[in-house]
């Protein structure tokens, strides 16, 4: 064999996701040529509307998820959760649950660990954690016949506790008699950016200095399949585990640690999935128990979270409470910024994107803070720390502009050097028909009043190299794309089949996809808006090279003409003067087909995105209710692989921070220390009867030939917008989310208009 | 209507010939199966614990062999009294019927609807045992992959779905509706599916897609 001349390389900046949570790092890649994506309006299926192939299967009902695999002799697992905030597990009794008819494993947090299953002698018994740190925290779980069996099991255990102090609202939290969360206290500094100093210098020399705070509760993702797995063990040395996850390749490692096994031979499978909007990576504290179950049953168990459950242990979005002290110019420049951030992610860090975000300011300094409380921790939920940020910066980004007498829209141009941005607002201000706003917030006549506001938000996006793609071509024409990835009802399935597709000159149907399986290529997970962005290049550069491949065996048969001159279009592939149907061309290979690998490449892909919302409603200034009237979203988004799946998913995100800005919010009994609304019946969700009309627009001034991911950005500038538009409908602001109808009343009471 | 039973909820909705899908209606009419759930919850609870072989309670703990009538075929099953039909359905038939999905168990979300004698019920909150002799379709019994109901045609067209958890009610509700109701407008389609949810956020498309079946089936007709 002959050496391979050796590659160049270059170095790109990359962003890098762990659990959502997105930061950017440099790798260094091969520089290697390649054929582009092409004009974004010129393909023959990407960048059109095209229906989810996994549609069919879905609206019939037949698609099975995670939480309707089954087994045979398999049991269902349930947990037991701590009602108290924070307490002391002195005994958990387990004997009368065992003794149930039916109960075939129960397993507690004061359970001595098992022994080495290898036989190389126990393990020294260490000491169990057996604090609890919030209300919903496991304490045990079982394994029985029927989930109402579980169910009396769960209710047979008895526990006994020590309660100890809890403290579960921020305000409480920052009290110097507060019961510390962790050993060093409640507060805990994230990071200070900026000047101080030159802030403070700098106020004497604005126009207008503007004092406000601003409050988000923290939300829930409330995926509708819960978490959950299907841990398909019956002793022995392999599993398969069935997981509602966002990261197919998260699972093994995980679930082989629990199980003892080899991580290479679990295998992890998500055929569909019902949700995550960052809550699924890895199998977390239920996958975890439910793999100790199975173990100790010998049989498989299917433990999905009940809904009370996911509501009290499976992350959240955390809240935040940011203070600000901005100065403007009567010109609407921003003078001076300065910004208090608190993160309110319960026992984690919550997040929270540093101020002042997207504007320029000329003197700026933030600090940022987390403050703990006795809560589950929150994980990341779409675009974290960013529809927060981006709600607060908005809200005060409005107030100064209508202090200092300017158009919203303008001032924002003003402070922002971004012209996409500029486009942007343009763009969406026709479409809502900005000019009808009223000028003086609050000034229409009679009891509903309507206001219009906007927002704006902003996203990375980009890939990384972590997929290997594979392409298979067989002699009976069949076309196969494989990758272990998963679909979270985005459309990875069908943008995946499409590129192979329309790279091959083929139709949809003509492609099979096969994913959400650990033994395929690796595919990264699905946080931060990266999964189009890593995955689609991979395929188009497989889909490539198997092209490429299938030509080099098709050139001798056409007569005088090179690999890279035959075209594949329509079903057809031509060259020399001659053309071959797709099956004829097939019937010509050898008898293993045609498989092509492909890995990423950096200029297939690119980051950073830009969205802007505007939003009208309805205010009823004598029942404080609001009514979405409508809403616009107009997104960057360089090559849309699917324009229709991508519309749909701009939708969600306007209607997800509908939810954010007007109903959602987790309420908390300060002195029970427990949530009072962990259910779909008190957690208001948005639903049908709120619908106001919405407008996804894709910017397609974007011209950008490379695929960016669009998951995330779409909740960011909506909550904002809306939240502003309430604002320019009564003319008062109410400085915490939702913005329920008692806080709207209250603030119209009291005829506040600024903070 | 005065009374809380099934039989005159249904005679009220006949004889009013309009469709409410509210959950508090809905839930009055379900009062009596979810009372017994409970009820059978704690007899059997009682009944473990004393563990008694021919105790007063165990005729209602044990399992019993019921016959349900589920998309036109009888399905004989063998459930304990206080299971739901939705549990039923999915984890006791074999097959199974995995189409009605769990997500809160509790009647809040419309994602386990299937259809009771035609009419839309949440089955989590309907005993296996209170179906029996009763028409039960769920959304396999409405069309196939390959032979989509309307509704299931324009859900595919018109991208009415994500995740997808929450579509099989959707469809069943809506299907349901249109026979109720063939020209129904965007008003009309948004109240019948106030007691759905969707995470993902695909209402708009949603409504577009039974708007769409309604103009496709009435040009069938």
């Amino acid at each position: 064999m002959q050496q391979a001349p050796a590659k160049k390389k270059k170095k790109i900046r990359v962003p890098r996701v762990v659990n959502g949570v997105e930061t950017m790092v440099e790798i260094e890649i091969d520089d290697e040529g390649g054929p582009g994506w092409g004009s974004n309006d010129k393909h023959a299926l990407l960048n059109h509307h095209l229906r989810r192939v996994d549609g069919p299967l879905k609206v019939s009902g037949i698609a099975e998820y995670t939480y309707d695999k089954q087994a045979p002799g398999m049991l269902y697992g349930r947990l037991l959760r701590s009602p108290h905030a924070h307490a002391r597990v002195l005994k958990i009794d387990v004997t009368a649950a065992q003794r149930i008819s039916g109960v075939k494993a129960v397993i507690s947090i004061t359970d001595k660990p098992a022994p080495d299953a290898s036989g190389a002698g126990t393990k020294p018994a260490e000491p169990r954690d057996t604090i609890v740190n919030f209300a919903g925290e496991p304490v045990a779980a079982v394994a029985a016949d029927t989930p109402e069996i579980a169910g009396d099991a769960i209710r047979a255990i008895k526990v006994d506790y020590e309660v100890l102090p809890h403290v579960v609202r921020a305000d409480d939290a920052l009290k110097e008699e507060a019961p510390k969360v962790y050993p060093e206290g409640n507060l805990e500094q994230r990071d200070s950016q900026g000047f101080a100093t030159k802030v403070a210098a700098a106020w004497e020399k604005c126009d207008v200095v503007l004092e406000a705070e601003y409050r988000t509760p923290i939300i829930h993702h409330a995926c509708l399949e819960t978490h959950g797995h299907m841990i398909d063990y019956r002793g022995g040395d392999t599993a398969t585990v069935y997981a509602s996850t966002q990261g197919t390749f998260t699972i093994p490692g995980d679930a082989a640690k629990e199980l003892g096994l080899m991580e290479s031979n679990v295998t992890a499978i998500v055929e569909h999935m019902g949700g995550g909007f960052g809550s699924k990576f890895g199998i977390g504290v239920e996958g975890a128990l439910a793999c100790r179950l199975a173990k100790q049953a010998k049989a498989p168990v299917k433990l999905m979270l009940t809904r009370q459950d996911e509501f009290l242990l499976a992350g959240n979005r955390s809240g935040s409470w940011q203070k600000f002290k901005a100065g403007v110019n009567k010109d609407g420049s921003l003078v001076a910024l300065q910004a208090l951030q608190y993160q309110l992610g319960g026992l984690g860090d919550g997040s929270q994107a540093g101020q002042p975000y997207i504007y320029n300011a000329a003197n700026r300094y933030r600090e940022r803070f987390a403050i703990h409380t006795n809560e589950d921790s929150s994980r990341a939920m779409r675009a974290p720390g960013h529809p927060q940020a981006s709600y607060a910066i908005e809200c005060l980004m409005d107030d100064l502009a209508y202090k200092i007498g300017m158009d919203p829209v303008e001032f924002r141009k003003k402070n922002l050097t971004d012209k996409v941005y500029h486009r942007q607002l343009d763009s969406g201000a026709r479409e809502i028909g900005w000019d009808r706003r009223n000028q003086t917030p609050g000034s229409a006549n009679g009891p509903l009043k309507r206001g219009m506001g906007c927002g704006i938000g902003t996203w990375g996006g980009g890939g990384g190299p972590q997929c290997k793609v594979d392409v298979t071509i067989a002699r009976d024409g069949s076309v196969m794309v494989a990758v272990g990835t998963q679909d979270l009802g985005t459309g990875t399935r069908t943008y995946t089949r499409a590129i192979v597709a329309e790279e091959l000159g083929l139709q949809l149907t003509d492609v099979i996809e096969k994913i959400g399986n650990s033994t395929l290529g690796a595919a990264n997970a699905s946080g931060g808006s990266t999964t189009s962005a890593s995955l689609a290049p991979a395929v188009k550069v497989a889909a490539n090279k198997a092209r490429m491949a299938m030509a080099e065996q098709l050139a001798p048969l056409l007569g005088s003409v090179k690999p890279e001159e035959i075209s594949f279009a329509n079903g057809k592939v031509t060259g020399g003067g001659k053309s071959l149907s797709w099956r004829q061309a097939a019937a010509a290979l050898p008898a293993a087909g045609v498989t092509a690998r492909g890995e990423w490449r950096a200029d297939l892909a690119a980051s950073g995105v830009h969205g802007v919302c505007f939003a009208e409603v309805e205010v009823d200034v004598e029942t404080g209710r609001v009514r979405p009237i409508k809403m616009v979203h107009v997104q960057d988004i360089g090559l849309p692989l699917n324009r229709l799946a991508t519309e749909s998913q701009i939708n969600g995100g306007m209607i997800q921070s509908l939810g954010m800005a007007l109903w959602e919010g987790r309420v908390m009994d300060a002195k029970l220390g427990i949530q009072l609304n962990p259910g779909f019946g008190d957690y208001k969700l948005p639903g049908c009867a709120e619908m106001p009309e919405l407008v996804a627009i894709i910017d397609d001034e974007d011209k950008r030939e490379a695929v960016i991911g669009v998951g995330e950005p779409s909740i960011i500038p909506s909550v904002g917008a809306l939240a502003n538009a309430v604002f320019n409908a009564c003319g008062v602001r109410v400085h915490d989310l939702p913005l329920t109808p008692d806080k709207i009343l209250m603030a119209l009471t009291n005829g506040r208009t600024t903070a | 209507m005065t009374d809380d039973s099934n039989e005159d909820k249904k005679k009220g909705d006949d004889a009013g010939g309009s469709y409410d899908a509210s959950r508090r209606r809905f839930l009055k009419g379900v009062g009596i199966a979810g009372a017994g759930a409970a009820f059978a919850d704690h007899l059997l609870a009682d009944a473990q614990a004393k563990a008694p072989a021919n105790g007063p309670a165990s005729s209602v703990a044990g399992p019993v062999e019921i016959m349900l009538e589920i998309n036109g075929q009888k399905r004989s099953v063998r459930v304990e009294p206080r299971t739901t039909l939705l549990n039923t359905l999915r984890n006791h038939l074999d097959p199974p019927l995995t189409g009605p999905k769990l997500v809160c168990d509790m009647g809040t979300c419309g994602a386990c609807t299937v259809l009771l004698e035609d009419k839309p019920v949440y089955s989590c909150l309907v005993l296996a045992v209170d179906a029996v002799g009763k028409k039960i379709t769920t959304v396999e019994g409405l069309g196939s992959a390959e032979n989509p109901n309307p509704v299931q045609s324009a859900f595919v067209d018109k991208d009415a779905l994500m995740c997808g958890f929450c579509t099989p009610g959707f469809v069943t509700t809506i299907s349901a509706y249109l026979k109720k109701n063939p020209n129904p407008t965007l008003q009309d389609v948004c109240e019948a599916c106030k007691g759905n949810f969707c995470r993902c956020g695909t209402y708009p498309r949603v409504f577009a897609a039974a708007l769409t079946a309604a103009q496709a089936q009435t040009g069938h007709d």
